[in-house]
Protein backbone atom coordinates (compact mmCIF):
# COMPACT_ATOMS: atom_id res chain seq x y z
CA UNK A 1 0.00 0.00 0.00
CA UNK A 2 1.22 3.26 -0.98
CA UNK A 3 0.67 6.95 0.85
CA UNK A 4 -1.36 8.72 -1.66
CA UNK A 5 -0.57 12.22 -1.62
CA UNK A 6 -3.51 14.01 -0.94
CA UNK A 7 -3.41 11.37 2.32
CA UNK A 8 -0.28 13.45 3.05
CA UNK A 9 -1.77 16.74 2.84
CA UNK A 10 -5.17 15.32 5.12
CA UNK A 11 -2.24 13.94 7.82
CA UNK A 12 -0.13 17.04 7.88
CA UNK A 13 -1.67 18.64 10.26
CA UNK A 14 -1.92 15.86 12.99
CA UNK A 15 1.72 15.08 12.31
CA UNK A 16 2.80 16.64 15.65
CA UNK A 17 -0.08 16.64 17.85
CA UNK A 18 0.69 18.67 20.93
CA UNK A 19 -0.30 15.88 22.98
CA UNK A 20 1.66 13.48 21.55
CA UNK A 21 5.14 14.82 20.41
CA UNK A 22 5.89 11.64 18.33
CA UNK A 23 5.00 11.95 14.64
CA UNK A 24 1.91 10.71 13.53
CA UNK A 25 2.24 7.46 11.97
CA UNK A 26 -0.02 6.40 9.58
CA UNK A 27 1.24 3.13 8.56
CA UNK A 28 4.46 2.55 10.04
CA UNK A 29 6.46 1.52 7.06
CA UNK A 30 5.49 4.51 4.81
CA UNK A 31 7.08 8.19 5.54
CA UNK A 32 4.71 10.39 6.63
CA UNK A 33 5.63 13.12 4.32
CA UNK A 34 8.28 15.19 1.96
CA UNK A 35 9.93 16.42 5.52
CA UNK A 36 9.94 12.44 6.54
CA UNK A 37 11.73 11.73 3.03
CA UNK A 38 14.06 14.58 3.52
CA UNK A 39 15.23 13.52 6.57
CA UNK A 40 15.51 9.70 5.29
CA UNK A 41 17.71 10.78 2.38
CA UNK A 42 19.94 12.48 4.82
CA UNK A 43 20.36 9.94 7.19
CA UNK A 44 21.25 7.58 4.26
CA UNK A 45 23.85 9.56 2.54
CA UNK A 46 24.92 9.69 6.09
CA UNK A 47 25.40 6.42 6.53
CA UNK A 48 26.38 5.17 3.32
CA UNK A 49 28.99 7.76 2.80
CA UNK A 50 29.95 7.75 6.33
CA UNK A 51 29.86 11.50 6.48
CA UNK A 52 29.38 13.42 9.80
CA UNK A 53 25.57 14.28 10.95
CA UNK A 54 26.71 17.81 11.22
CA UNK A 55 27.75 18.25 7.36
CA UNK A 56 24.93 15.85 6.38
CA UNK A 57 22.43 18.39 8.34
CA UNK A 58 24.22 21.30 6.68
CA UNK A 59 22.86 20.08 2.85
CA UNK A 60 20.29 22.25 0.96
CA UNK A 61 18.47 21.79 -1.86
CA UNK A 62 21.10 23.28 -3.98
CA UNK A 63 24.44 21.08 -2.78
CA UNK A 64 25.29 19.50 -5.26
CA UNK A 65 26.12 15.61 -4.91
CA UNK A 66 27.39 13.49 -7.87
CA UNK A 67 30.64 14.62 -8.90
CA UNK A 68 31.10 17.32 -6.22
CA UNK A 69 30.81 14.66 -2.94
CA UNK A 70 34.37 12.52 -3.79
CA UNK A 71 32.65 9.34 -1.58
CA UNK A 72 29.65 9.11 -4.20
CA UNK A 73 31.08 6.79 -6.74
CA UNK A 74 29.43 4.43 -8.47
CA UNK A 75 29.53 1.95 -6.29
CA UNK A 76 27.97 4.03 -3.85
CA UNK A 77 25.24 5.16 -5.94
CA UNK A 78 23.87 1.80 -6.24
CA UNK A 79 24.18 1.22 -2.36
CA UNK A 80 22.60 4.64 -2.12
CA UNK A 81 19.45 3.94 -4.29
CA UNK A 82 18.88 0.38 -2.63
CA UNK A 83 19.35 1.82 0.50
CA UNK A 84 16.54 4.29 -0.05
CA UNK A 85 14.21 1.60 -1.28
CA UNK A 86 14.56 -0.39 1.78
CA UNK A 87 13.46 2.34 3.94
CA UNK A 88 11.31 4.10 2.10
CA UNK A 89 9.69 0.91 0.46
CA UNK A 90 9.69 1.80 -3.08
CA UNK A 91 11.45 0.97 -6.26
CA UNK A 92 13.87 2.40 -7.90
CA UNK A 93 13.93 1.33 -11.97
CA UNK A 94 17.27 1.50 -13.56
CA UNK A 95 15.98 3.75 -16.43
CA UNK A 96 14.85 6.46 -13.63
CA UNK A 97 18.13 6.47 -12.17
CA UNK A 98 20.06 9.66 -14.69
CA UNK A 99 22.32 12.19 -13.69
CA UNK A 100 19.62 15.18 -12.69
CA UNK A 101 18.21 12.80 -10.28
CA UNK A 102 21.77 13.07 -8.27
CA UNK A 103 22.82 16.35 -9.12
CA UNK A 104 21.67 17.99 -5.79
CA UNK A 105 20.69 17.07 -2.47
CA UNK A 106 16.92 19.01 -3.86
CA UNK A 107 16.54 16.58 -6.76
CA UNK A 108 17.52 13.42 -5.17
CA UNK A 109 14.69 14.34 -2.29
CA UNK A 110 12.36 15.52 -5.23
CA UNK A 111 12.96 12.71 -6.75
CA UNK A 112 12.67 10.31 -3.49
CA UNK A 113 9.43 11.61 -2.35
CA UNK A 114 7.58 11.21 -5.71
CA UNK A 115 8.36 7.46 -5.65
CA UNK A 116 7.44 7.74 -2.17
CA UNK A 117 4.13 9.46 -1.68
CA UNK A 118 2.51 8.73 -5.33
CA UNK B 1 39.55 -8.94 27.81
CA UNK B 2 40.60 -12.05 25.72
CA UNK B 3 43.79 -12.20 23.26
CA UNK B 4 43.51 -11.96 20.04
CA UNK B 5 41.94 -14.64 17.66
CA UNK B 6 44.25 -18.31 16.25
CA UNK B 7 44.24 -18.53 12.72
CA UNK B 8 42.67 -22.57 12.08
CA UNK B 9 41.46 -24.54 9.38
CA UNK B 10 39.01 -27.16 8.84
CA UNK B 11 38.25 -29.94 6.83
CA UNK B 12 35.11 -29.81 4.21
CA UNK B 13 34.96 -32.57 1.34
CA UNK B 14 36.31 -30.55 -1.20
CA UNK B 15 39.83 -28.85 0.61
CA UNK B 16 40.62 -27.29 3.45
CA UNK B 17 39.24 -23.10 4.36
CA UNK B 18 41.08 -21.02 6.96
CA UNK B 19 38.90 -20.21 9.83
CA UNK B 20 39.52 -17.31 12.66
CA UNK B 21 39.04 -19.34 16.30
CA UNK B 22 37.97 -16.46 19.28
CA UNK B 23 37.85 -17.51 22.87
CA UNK B 24 39.06 -20.33 24.87
CA UNK B 25 36.91 -24.09 25.04
CA UNK B 26 34.79 -25.68 22.38
CA UNK B 27 33.13 -22.98 20.06
CA UNK B 28 29.28 -22.29 20.82
CA UNK B 29 29.21 -19.98 17.68
CA UNK B 30 30.40 -19.44 14.01
CA UNK B 31 29.31 -16.27 12.03
CA UNK B 32 28.82 -16.52 8.25
CA UNK B 33 29.89 -13.39 6.75
CA UNK B 34 28.14 -11.64 3.55
CA UNK B 35 29.54 -12.35 -0.03
CA UNK B 36 31.05 -9.93 -1.92
CA UNK B 37 31.75 -6.75 -1.47
CA UNK B 38 29.65 -6.50 1.84
CA UNK B 39 32.14 -9.04 2.48
CA UNK B 40 34.91 -6.40 3.03
CA UNK B 41 32.38 -3.77 4.69
CA UNK B 42 31.73 -6.07 7.44
CA UNK B 43 34.38 -8.09 8.34
CA UNK B 44 36.29 -5.65 11.06
CA UNK B 45 32.92 -5.76 12.35
CA UNK B 46 32.35 -9.46 12.71
CA UNK B 47 35.79 -10.06 14.44
CA UNK B 48 34.51 -7.07 16.97
CA UNK B 49 31.40 -8.87 17.63
CA UNK B 50 33.39 -12.75 17.68
CA UNK B 51 35.49 -10.97 20.39
CA UNK B 52 32.43 -9.54 22.20
CA UNK B 53 31.21 -12.89 22.48
CA UNK B 54 34.22 -14.48 23.62
CA UNK B 55 34.66 -11.33 26.25
CA UNK B 56 30.97 -12.97 27.12
CA UNK B 57 32.16 -16.68 27.72
CA UNK B 58 31.57 -17.43 24.40
CA UNK B 59 33.89 -18.72 21.97
CA UNK B 60 33.24 -18.29 18.00
CA UNK B 61 34.72 -19.33 14.75
CA UNK B 62 34.79 -17.29 11.58
CA UNK B 63 35.47 -19.47 8.74
CA UNK B 64 36.36 -18.76 5.04
CA UNK B 65 33.96 -20.49 2.63
CA UNK B 66 35.45 -21.82 -0.58
CA UNK B 67 36.03 -18.91 -2.77
CA UNK B 68 35.52 -16.04 0.13
CA UNK B 69 38.07 -14.30 2.18
CA UNK B 70 41.34 -16.29 2.16
CA UNK B 71 40.16 -19.18 0.20
CA UNK B 72 41.91 -20.60 -2.77
CA UNK B 73 39.38 -21.04 -4.30
CA UNK B 74 38.59 -18.14 -7.47
CA UNK B 75 35.88 -16.15 -6.72
CA UNK B 76 34.68 -16.86 -10.26
CA UNK B 77 34.66 -20.55 -9.30
CA UNK B 78 32.71 -20.01 -6.13
CA UNK B 79 29.21 -22.25 -5.84
CA UNK B 80 26.46 -21.92 -3.81
CA UNK B 81 26.36 -26.01 -3.62
CA UNK B 82 30.48 -26.13 -2.06
CA UNK B 83 29.65 -23.14 -0.01
CA UNK B 84 26.98 -25.25 1.81
CA UNK B 85 29.00 -28.54 1.74
CA UNK B 86 31.78 -26.33 3.64
CA UNK B 87 29.04 -25.04 6.34
CA UNK B 88 27.58 -28.51 6.46
CA UNK B 89 31.05 -29.89 7.48
CA UNK B 90 31.39 -27.18 9.83
CA UNK B 91 28.78 -27.74 11.74
CA UNK B 92 29.28 -31.72 11.95
CA UNK B 93 32.58 -31.20 13.29
CA UNK B 94 31.00 -28.86 15.79
CA UNK B 95 27.78 -30.27 17.25
CA UNK B 96 25.54 -27.95 18.77
CA UNK B 97 26.76 -25.10 17.02
CA UNK B 98 24.65 -22.06 16.52
CA UNK B 99 25.09 -20.39 13.09
CA UNK B 100 25.10 -16.85 13.38
CA UNK B 101 25.12 -14.54 10.28
CA UNK B 102 24.78 -10.97 8.99
CA UNK B 103 23.01 -10.32 5.50
CA UNK B 104 23.61 -12.88 2.27
CA UNK B 105 25.18 -15.07 4.57
CA UNK B 106 22.13 -16.38 5.91
CA UNK B 107 21.92 -17.38 2.32
CA UNK B 108 24.84 -19.97 3.04
CA UNK B 109 22.82 -21.74 5.83
CA UNK B 110 20.73 -24.60 3.12
CA UNK B 111 19.26 -26.70 5.75
CA UNK B 112 22.29 -27.18 7.97
CA UNK B 113 21.43 -28.97 11.56
CA UNK B 114 22.65 -26.08 13.49
CA UNK B 115 21.59 -25.92 17.39
CA UNK B 116 19.70 -22.47 16.50
CA UNK B 117 20.30 -19.15 13.89
CA UNK B 118 20.76 -15.69 14.75
CA UNK B 119 20.66 -13.29 11.92
CA UNK B 120 21.57 -9.39 11.48
CA UNK B 121 19.61 -8.23 8.84
CA UNK B 122 19.54 -11.26 6.27
CA UNK B 123 18.81 -10.94 2.74
CA UNK B 124 16.57 -12.82 0.51
CA UNK B 125 18.33 -14.31 -2.71
CA UNK B 126 16.13 -12.28 -5.15
CA UNK B 127 16.76 -9.06 -3.20
CA UNK B 128 20.74 -9.68 -3.16
CA UNK B 129 20.54 -10.75 -6.95
CA UNK B 130 18.83 -7.16 -8.02
CA UNK B 131 21.22 -5.88 -5.50
CA UNK B 132 24.70 -7.33 -7.99
CA UNK B 133 22.68 -6.29 -10.59
CA UNK B 134 22.81 -2.75 -9.80
CA UNK B 135 26.54 -3.05 -8.33
CA UNK B 136 27.90 -5.10 -12.42
CA UNK B 137 29.97 -3.19 -14.06
CA UNK B 138 30.03 -2.91 -18.06
CA UNK B 139 32.60 -5.05 -18.19
CA UNK B 140 30.32 -7.14 -16.27
CA UNK B 141 32.55 -7.53 -13.27
CA UNK B 142 31.08 -6.86 -9.54
CA UNK B 143 33.81 -4.70 -7.56
CA UNK B 144 35.98 -6.00 -9.82
CA UNK B 145 35.03 -10.16 -9.28
CA UNK B 146 33.52 -12.21 -12.03
CA UNK B 147 30.88 -14.54 -10.62
CA UNK B 148 29.85 -17.40 -12.10
CA UNK B 149 25.96 -17.66 -13.76
CA UNK B 150 25.14 -20.80 -11.63
CA UNK B 151 26.06 -19.18 -8.34
CA UNK B 152 24.44 -16.28 -9.09
CA UNK B 153 21.25 -17.78 -9.95
CA UNK B 154 21.60 -20.41 -6.61
CA UNK B 155 21.59 -17.43 -4.83
CA UNK B 156 18.90 -15.60 -6.57
CA UNK B 157 16.50 -18.81 -5.45
CA UNK B 158 17.98 -18.95 -1.90
CA UNK B 159 16.54 -17.84 1.53
CA UNK B 160 17.37 -17.81 4.99
CA UNK B 161 16.34 -20.36 7.14
CA UNK B 162 14.13 -19.49 10.27
CA UNK B 163 16.13 -17.55 12.90
CA UNK B 164 16.13 -14.87 15.55
CA UNK B 165 16.23 -11.43 13.37
CA UNK B 166 17.95 -8.46 14.58
CA UNK B 167 17.56 -5.32 11.87
CA UNK B 168 18.25 -1.68 12.01
CA UNK B 169 16.25 0.92 13.13
CA UNK B 170 16.06 2.30 9.79
CA UNK B 171 15.22 -0.88 8.25
CA UNK B 172 11.35 -1.21 8.10
CA UNK B 173 11.19 -5.15 8.07
CA UNK B 174 9.90 -7.45 10.33
CA UNK B 175 11.99 -8.71 13.45
CA UNK B 176 12.70 -9.78 16.51
CA UNK B 177 14.87 -7.28 17.72
CA UNK B 178 15.89 -3.83 16.14
CA UNK B 179 18.61 -2.26 17.23
CA UNK B 180 19.85 1.40 16.47
CA UNK B 181 22.84 1.48 13.73
CA UNK B 182 24.57 2.73 10.51
CA UNK B 183 24.17 -0.26 8.07
CA UNK B 184 27.90 -0.95 7.79
CA UNK B 185 27.32 -3.13 5.10
CA UNK B 186 26.65 -0.51 3.00
CA UNK B 187 28.99 1.89 4.04
CA UNK B 188 31.77 3.07 1.05
CA UNK B 189 34.19 2.51 3.10
CA UNK B 190 34.99 -0.22 5.59
CA UNK B 191 33.76 0.88 9.04
CA UNK B 192 33.38 -0.44 12.85
CA UNK B 193 30.73 -0.02 15.39
CA UNK B 194 32.21 -1.47 18.91
CA UNK B 195 28.74 -0.12 20.45
CA UNK B 196 26.62 -2.05 17.88
CA UNK B 197 28.96 -5.18 18.26
CA UNK B 198 28.60 -5.33 22.02
CA UNK B 199 24.30 -4.80 22.00
CA UNK B 200 24.57 -7.60 19.40
CA UNK B 201 26.75 -9.90 21.55
CA UNK B 202 24.12 -9.31 24.87
CA UNK B 203 21.41 -10.05 22.43
CA UNK B 204 22.95 -13.47 20.67
CA UNK B 205 24.79 -13.80 24.78
CA UNK B 206 21.18 -13.55 26.24
CA UNK B 207 19.31 -16.02 23.63
CA UNK B 208 21.78 -18.83 23.46
CA UNK B 209 21.19 -18.96 27.34
CA UNK B 210 17.21 -18.86 26.97
CA UNK B 211 16.69 -20.75 23.85
CA UNK B 212 19.30 -22.06 21.89
CA UNK B 213 22.27 -23.29 24.36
Amino acid sequence: MRLHSADVAEFTPALYGAHLMQPFRAVDLLPEGKNQVEQTVRATLADILGIAADRAAAFTDTTPLFGALPELDSMAVASVLTELEDRLAILIEDDEVDGDMLETFGSLVAFAARKALV
Amino acid sequence: MTGGPCIDHYDWPGGRETLLRFGSGPPRVFLSLPLFEEYNRTRAFGVTLLRALADRGIGGLLPDWPGTGDSIVPTRDATLAAMRAAYGALVAAHPGIVGLSIRSGALIDGDAPVAGRWQLSPIWGNDLARELDRQTSADGTIGGNSLSRSLLDALTAAQPGAARIVRLDSDPRPADLTVAGSPLWRRAEPGNDPDLAARLADDIATWIDRCAG
